[in-house]
């Protein structure tokens, strides 16, 4: 799964510089441990895994979205057989790039202080590879896609040909 | 009903590969009553195969074999890109047909004209308009104005365009040829579920098999093409589904494989009497690789566009597909609409944070479009081998050198800031524009034509400059890349092509 959301960014993205962002404004939520996660073959401790869902969030900040779902992102990536310790690794080490860039406190501090400090390290190998599982994780997960109202595939219902498509009501006429 | 070839059957044509190029050239010679055997790396899918997840068709039918430099994004399956393609069409201008007399000299690049003319072409762009089924053409209605084209339409005509239109699609706008009418099921990357979208997979390839003069072997991947003392091709050496390496006689040979393969097998293939690789003689082989430039503008507009609901590529603005150096650049551009599911939108933008975040949150309200537009040919854009690494198959793993000529990045700018205003007009909120995304996907030049044997790899039927009996069928035969989507121009060389051998054939030449 990894591999092939690396190739497909690949072809996607070619030459697409990173933008700068703001963090968000939403408090660092309290996160119960789940029994899937312990049995992943990919394993992080529990400190590790609090800071690592909330930077996911701060990547991809949907306030609609519960901490959950972007802790549901994490724990499906650390699961991959193959890729699941390698992504682990790429966690502490984000977590410890973090503490370290912020003295040690990175959870305490405030969102626009923890962006700041993702963007220092925002070059670093284990931050893009973060960055891409959270971003297909997020984008290719039903919880964003009922948020935002897209259906998602639409081969089972016929397509929009008698659903929508083509519907628009705010166009000017006077063109 | 598909017949069975012997492989000392030294009568038979073999072309390699079976999309636009090699699946058009297989159907149109085996009509004719030519014998083809045609080699296809991949493997056959169906339409019930086809699920709507474009990460999951990307496993089934990517081409993942190792390549190194530009990324390319192309398919390994019967139909090759054609499964693939989002079914754009336009032709090919006349000044397109003669960009180095039109543009004067171009620095830094090794631009010629092509060998033919529009008006020699326009007979087969007919044809394969009628087999593809291209929407208003040959008496089929336009395409569905999806709310996307619409938006696009409505922008394009307050900025001062008049050349917008939702023909000129080979996604079926009704019935026809025994497949349904688009359906906007909306994921036309990922294959058309129901066969609406042209594929040489159901177009064809079955019409070829009802002929009872061909043969589609899959999982076939061509390594060498052998000559005699002559320098006459005399079969092609392939390793088949089970790994076993196979030859099979050829009284002909097409090759078909876009241009990674195309180059590397037309290398591959070097001999004594050939030291450079088959027809590269004048040195061209593997260079003057062009890919489109391109651009993509998405915009969150004051009110919901749902672009999801329909298809990807659904109209186009045919106004800049014009040469005028006022603009700062040689040659034209198209502007199509684009869409993509929140995944494929989320990793085009790039970024991250609560402004990567808010765009996002917009996503029914996103409208899109992007650029196609002619990239000018350079000798040092080729694609090369490495020197140590070997692929699966034992092959040189192929290295892509591309870069962009200042042309194209003038010509980009001007796209942008076209592409923005059209939004802009109707008080789009936010934009947000990404350069070269989908690079990699329209794959032109590398054998290209040429009066001269000289200037080029083939001559005007895609035949090699010296050899009699290898043709090339695909889209590495443009000497220049035009504004437009190739696959229409692919198909219509292919018609031109197939009638060129069967004839030549009837006179005993080939």
């Amino acid at each position: 799964m990894n591999h092939n959301r690396m190739t497909r960014r690949r072809f996607v993205v070619s030459v697409i510089a990173l933008s700068g962002a703001a963090g968000s404004a939403m408090a660092p939520g309290l996160f119960e441990s789940s029994l899937a996660w312990a049995a992943s073959p990919g394993r992080i401790d529990e400190d590790v895994r609090r800071a690592m869902v909330r930077m996911a969030r701060l990547l991809y900040p949907h306030d609609a979205l519960p901490d959950q779902v972007y802790a549901d992102v994490l724990d499906q990536a650390l699961s991959d057989v193959a890729a699941g310790p390698d992504f682990a690794r790429q966690l502490e080490e984000a977590n410890a790039a973090l503490a370290k860039v912020s003295a040690g406190a990175w959870q305490e501090l405030d969102a626009a202080g923890q962006a700041e400090a993702m963007r220092a390290v925002e070059t670093e190998p284990y931050f893009a590879a973060i960055r891409n599982q959270v971003q297909a994780g997020i984008y290719n997960g039903s919880a964003f896609w009922k948020q935002v109202g897209y259906p998602g595939p639409s081969k089972d219902f016929g397509g929009y040909l008698h659903r929508g498509a083509g519907e628009i009501d705010w166009l000017p006429e006077d063109l | 009903m598909t017949r069975r070839y012997e492989l000392d059957d030294d009568s038979v044509v073999v072309v390699i590969g079976s999309g636009a190029g090699g699946g058009t050239v297989s159907n149109e010679l085996a009509q004719r009553g030519i014998d083809v055997v045609c080699l296809e790396a991949g493997n056959r899918l169906s339409l019930s195969d086809v699920v709507n997840d474009s990460a999951a068709m990307d496993r089934k039918m990517g081409w993942h074999d190792k390549r190194l430099g530009a990324p390319v994004w192309l398919c390994k399956t019967v139909g090759g890109t054609t499964m693939r393609w989002s079914g754009v069409t336009p032709r090919f201008r006349d000044f397109e047909f003669r960009p180095r007399s039109t543009y004067g000299e171009l620095g830094d690049t090794s631009l010629i004209d092509w060998p033919l003319t529009l008006e020699e072409l326009l007979p087969y762009y007919d044809k394969a308009e009628g087999k593809m089924g291209i929407s208003g053409t040959h008496g089929t209605p336009p395409s569905f104005e999806t709310s996307n084209f619409k938006v696009l339409r409505a922008g394009g005509q307050r900025i001062g365009y008049r050349q917008i239109t939702s023909e000129r699609s080979a996604i079926n706008s009704v019935a026809r040829d025994g497949r349904p009418a688009c359906q906007q099921i909306g994921f036309c990357w990922a294959g058309c579920a129901v066969g609406a979208k042209w594929s040489t997979l159901y177009t064809e390839i079955p019409k070829a098999e009802r002929t009872d003069h061909f043969e589609l072997r899959t999982g076939a991947m061509a390594l060498k093409i052998e000559h005699d003392a002559n320098g006459k091709v005399r079969s092609v050496v392939y390793a088949d589904a089970n790994g076993a390496v196979q030859e099979q006689k050829a009284r002909a040979v097409c090759v078909a494989g876009n241009v990674v393969e195309t180059t590397r097998l037309l290398h591959n293939s070097r001999s004594s009497l050939f030291p450079e690789g088959l027809g590269n003689g004048s040195g061209h082989l593997g260079r003057n690789y062009m890919r489109h430039v391109m651009s993509l503008t998405l915009a969150i507009m004051p009110g919901p566009v749902n672009f999801h609901r329909g298809t990807r590529q659904s109209g186009i603005i045919l106004d800049e597909q014009r040469h005028d150096d006022s603009r700062g650049f040689a040659g034209g551009y198209i502007i199509e609409t684009a869409a993509d599911q929140p995944y494929g939108i989320a990793a085009m933008i790039g970024g991250w944070g609560r402004e990567a975040a808010d765009f996002m949150d917009q996503y029914t309200h996103i409208a899109g479009c992007w650029i196609t537009g002619e990239d000018p040919p350079q000798a040092h854009n080729r694609i090369t081998f490495h020197a140590t690494e070997r692929d699966a198959y034992g092959l040189p793993v192929p290295v892509l050198e591309y870069t962009d000529h200042s042309n194209s990045t003038a010509m980009r700018q001007h796209a942008v800031r076209q592409s923005e205003s059209l939004y802009e007009s109707l008080g789009a909120k936010r934009l947000e524009s990404r350069p070269d995304v989908g690079g990699g996907c329209h794959n032109m030049g590398v054998a290209r034509m040429s009066d001269r044997p000289a200037d080029g790899v083939t001559n005007r039927w895609g035949r090699l400059h010296d050899i009699p009996n290898l043709f090339v069928s695909d889209g590495s035969l443009f000497p220049s890349s035009a504004a437009p989507n190739p696959t229409l121009t692919i198909v219509a060389l292919a018609i031109r092509q197939a009638e060129h051998i069967a004839e030549t054939m009837a006179r005993r030449e080939l």
